[in-house]
């Protein structure tokens, strides 16, 4: 392969600070927050807004906005990295935690081990239950104390930072159990599955 | 963060260098039509979202996909379930 | 690069000698890529400024507030400095003469540039093509090619560049001095029964809105090609 010419005295402002245990291989520090949607910012009446969750036919539990923000609220401090490259550090987000979820329909455990994200608009993503657990994933609701902007995902998104970001999906809707994983949106189509920016898991076939 | 986000919805013509790997010919003076609602336009006039993660052109109309490509170090990817129809002329 | 024109306090023209370039047409787009010395590339797209006609190939490139490639492009690129270009891209938003007119072309801001290409090969071909370009800029200060704009209004009677200043207008100023609506575009454009071939360029809201006046009035909206620019001045992010 070619080797690309040096642009002299370009300089991203996406530089390491030398943080490099933070941030995963292949990856630069902004500190923009970069816009990345499949389609357009649908516009979300609050009035109509619910968010399930979903066991083949069943809906375990279903929320209004206003019980929604009636649920247990968790705050985390989170670095969060896209497959675009761009990683972005301590970005402080609120919502209702996984676990916290799976309380409010009295359920101990994750009742199928995968879960389909939905999403308005029609954005899907797969996760397994193992990565939303323990504090590893939630519903956010808030991002550095106010709500989350539309273009970012408000009112409501997944968010899985341990993961590339394509899997905190915006404007999540409802979370699917399923028995056998299937693909989603990106993963259907040249992404990984998995998608551990640690292991730099960007592509299918990686 | 921007206000409004409609200022970064780009369309077709800024896809047309990454749908020039895929395609042999300028695939921006193609016409499609969505299979969803009929309409038809050219590629280029297309609503274009999803950059740089892939391609993905909407109808102008209602906003179905029409087409979606993705490039990887593994290959490329190509689909237009969306769509009834592409028309071209050829190079 | 082989030289720099400086065109507002935030817009430069860059001309460019190209290896290997084939020509291009009036309209079309190029995409550029930058590598840092670390690795980190960014990608941009410019549309070509220049006509068809010309030795070089020209971009007229916005310097954004906080920009990523545009600052580097402006400030920081000297004669001799390389980067990669892939183009000439597009076959949708282009017009040559052999396409006929009369020629409408709508820019808002920096959207001037692919247009500006258009009426530059009109120009150089001596094309008495009826045209008219309506341009939407902020201030006088922000208008680009300004002199050269004039100068081809005053020698081209079948040209006519029409003016409008949506922040702040000078005394003197004799054009409009308000976002372009419908009535304006009436006035302005050639009526639908001269079918006119109808080019919009600039950001995507103005874009949007231009064209939808202009399918108010009657035209068709298959006569009408856009190129809806984003934050970064270009035709892709």
């Amino acid at each position: 392969m070619d080797v690309p010419p040096i642009s002299r005295g370009f300089r991203s402002r996406r530089r390491e600070q030398g943080l490099t245990d933070r941030i995963p291989p292949g990856q630069y520090v902004t500190t923009d927050f970069p816009v990345l949607s499949a389609g357009p910012t649908p516009q979300i009446n609050l009035e109509e807004w619910t968010f399930a969750l979903q066991l083949n036919g069943w809906v375990l539990g279903e929320w209004k906005w206003a019980e929604f923000q009636g649920l247990p609220q968790t705050t985390i401090k989170t670095d969060i990295h896209c497959v675009t490259k761009w990683s972005k550090l301590d970005t402080i987000w609120q919502g209702v935690s996984f676990d916290d979820l799976l309380k409010a329909v009295d359920l101990g455990e994750a009742p199928f081990p995968y879960i389909m994200a939905h999403c308005d608009g029609g954005y899907t993503t797969d996760v397994p239950a193992a990565d939303l657990i323990g504090g590893k994933g939630m519903i956010a609701t808030r991002y550095e104390g106010s709500p989350i902007p539309p273009a970012h995902g408000g009112p409501a998104r997944l968010l899985v930072p341990h993961l590339y970001f394509w899997k905190s999906a915006k404007w999540v809707r409802r979370l699917r159990f399923m028995e056998q994983d299937e693909h989603g949106f990106w993963e259907s189509f040249g992404y990984h599955n998995h998608g551990d920016p640690w292991k730099e898991q960007r592509y299918d076939g990686d | 963060m921007t206000e409004n986000d409609l200022d970064f919805v780009l369309d077709g013509n800024a896809a047309a260098g990454a749908l020039r790997e895929v395609f042999i010919a300028d695939m921006t003076t193609a016409h499609i039509q969505c299979d969803a609602c009929g309409s038809v336009g050219a590629l280029g006039s297309l609503r274009f979202y999803a950059a740089p993660m892939g391609v993905v052109l909407r109808c102008d109309n209602c906003a179905a996909i029409l087409l979606r490509t993705v490039r990887t170090p593994h290959g490329c990817w190509l689909e237009m379930r969306g769509a009834h129809s592409l028309r071209f002329a050829l190079a | 690069m082989r030289e720099v024109i400086v065109e507002t306090s935030r817009v430069k023209s860059l001309l460019l000698e190209v290896a290997g370039w084939q020509g291009h047409l009036a309209g079309q787009h190029v995409d550029i890529r930058l590598t840092a010395e670390d690795g980190y590339q960014a990608q941009r797209s410019y549309s070509i400024a220049s006509p068809p006609e010309d030795e070089f190939v020209t971009l007229t490139v916005e310097r954004v507030e906080n920009g990523e490639v545009s600052p580097y492009l402006v400030e920081e690129l000297r004669s001799g400095d390389q980067f990669e270009l892939r183009g000439p891209i597009g076959g949708y938003f282009v017009w040559t003469i052999a396409m006929g007119g009369p020629l409408c072309v709508v820019a808002g801001g920096s959207g001037i540039a692919p247009l500006m290409a258009m009426l530059r090969h009109r120009d150089w071909r001596n094309s008495r093509i009826p045209a008219v370009l309506l341009y939407s800029s902020r201030t006088l200060e922000d208008v680009i090619y300004r002199k050269e704009l004039d100068a081809m209004a005053r020698r081209d009677p079948d040209l006519q560049v029409v003016g409008t200043l949506t922040r702040k207008q000078p005394e003197e100023w004799t054009g409009y001095r308000r976002r372009i609506d419908t009535s304006m575009l009436a006035d302005v454009c050639f009526p639908p029964d001269r079918t006119p071939k109808i080019y919009v360029c600039g950001p995507t809201l103005f874009v949007e809105d231009v064209s939808s006046f202009l399918v108010e009035l009657g035209h068709d909206a298959i006569a009408i090609k856009t190129e809806r620019f984003g934050p970064t001045g270009g035709p892709a992010q």
